[in-house]
């Protein structure tokens, strides 16, 4: 059960629900479709997070994947990553009026809470970035009630999804545009500008050799955080796994 | 620069027709050199070793460098010879953490000794949590895996090893 329809220039399919809109994305990438194509759902059965994990995809979210296929040499797509993050957090602003915070890489917070989760995959020769936007969920499971957010237990409104969808996949894309024609450094100063965690915010981090505590101190070229740890050492952390430190 | 690297460096020298080449990369240089091909006599069941090369680095010493001298002898029957020069690398395109698997505790994606085409997907190099398919871009067969399941790896990293078909 989906509506298939073309909002100037963009094709998105959209499901009333579906097992995985990540699943169904690389579907499309792999049979060729165009770059800025959107799978959207208002319920997901199989929702993907990172390394098998799942996506809570209850009613009321906002559950999408967008097909890209950005000019970039393979070195700086990791970049995208944070180029995402900084997409959700610029519709907020302009759409809802909430200003979020961003935990590297691509967290989307209000405090310490999650607001949106975004898993991004190079797969059938396309990037896909799946974001999992909490819209209306009016509360969560005790499980989730700690560390989730909706935008409707933030703002006390109810939004329509049908009109954030559209803004979201613009956002994405002129986004990932600035990091193709103004490269890293540009990415890089927005996501610092907008992000408690890029410096000075006190951190633990999961590494492959184990727990560290540290204070951020900005991002690389690569766009790797650096934490400088309680010894001094500074460490360059790739992967993810960053929490609050009191 | 890595030793892993370098010693793909010279397997590309081997395995072509360059008699010298030279790779910068930020401030390492490297220099190889193809000198007179080393030819062993009387032992028409081992592979023709790899010719020998020099290796020099622009800064350090000694000057005359380092010679990487030519296995005399076939490794043992059943072990891969992991000099073949013919062997290819996967490398890995970004610098991140290698996992063998979708998930944790799922199949791998590929184990040494299987057979791949082109397009099938060997592993996940995650970098920033964005998930990187690397996927096979030759048909052949995996020799060796040089990285763990969780292990950091860098720009360039040789992954596998694969005998083409």
């Amino acid at each position: 059960m989906f509506t298939s329809g073309w909002i100037p220039m963009r094709r998105i399919e959209w499901h009333d629900t579906i097992d995985s809109t990540m699943r169904r994305a690389a579907e499309l990438a792999r049979e060729g479709c165009a770059a800025g194509t959107v799978v959207a759902a208002r319920t997901q059965t199989a929702g993907q997070g990172r390394l098998g994990r799942t996506w809570d995809s209850r009613l009321g979210g906002l559950y999408f994947t967008i097909v890209l296929r950005p000019r970039l040499e393979p070195a700086r797509v990791p970049l995208a990553t944070l180029a995402l993050g900084l997409a959700v957090a610029d519709t907020l602003q302009i759409f809802v009026g909430l200003s979020v915070d961003l935990r590297w890489p691509n967290d989307v917070l209000i405090g310490d809470r999650k607001l949106a989760g975004i898993l991004a995959q190079l797969q059938e020769g396309a990037l896909l970035a799946g974001i999992g936007l909490n819209v209306n969920q009016r509360e969560f499971p005790p499980e989730l009630a700690r560390i989730a957010t909706s935008l409707r237990i933030e703002t006390g409104s109810e939004q329509n999804p049908d009109l954030l969808l559209p803004a979201l996949a613009g956002s994405v894309e002129s986004h990932l545009k600035i990091l193709e024609t103004s490269g890293a450094a540009a990415i890089l100063r927005l996501f610092e500008a907008a992000s408690s965690y890029a410096a000075g915010r006190r951190v633990r981090v999961e590494m492959p050799a184990g727990e560290i505590t540290g204070v951020t101190a900005g991002l690389t070229a690569e766009g790797f955080l650096r934490v400088r740890r309680d010894d001094g050492a500074e460490v360059t952390v790739t992967a993810g796994g960053v929490r609050p430190a009191g | 620069m890595t030793i892993e690297e370098i010693r793909e460096l010279i397997h590309v020298v081997c395995s072509s027709g360059i008699a010298e080449l030279e790779v910068q990369r930020g401030e390492n240089r490297v220099w190889i050199k193809r000198t007179a091909g080393a030819v062993v006599a009387d032992a028409p069941a081992a592979p023709p070793p790899p010719a020998a090369v020099s290796v020099i680095p622009p800064i350090a010493a000694p000057p005359e460098g380092v010679t990487v001298a030519a296995p005399q002898a076939a490794p043992p029957a059943g072990t891969p010879d992991l000099t073949d020069p013919t062997l290819q690398p996967v490398k890995s395109p970004i610098v991140g953490t290698f996992y063998e698997a979708p998930a944790p505790g799922a199949e791998p994606f590929v184990h040494v000794g299987d057979v791949i085409q082109p397009g099938k997907v060997l592993c996940i190099i995650e970098s920033m949590k964005l998930m990187n398919e690397i996927e096979a871009e030759i048909s052949g067969t995996i020799v060796k895996r040089l990285v763990e399941n969780g292990q950091p790896v860098e720009y360039g990293e040789v992954l596998f090893l694969v005998k083409p078909s």
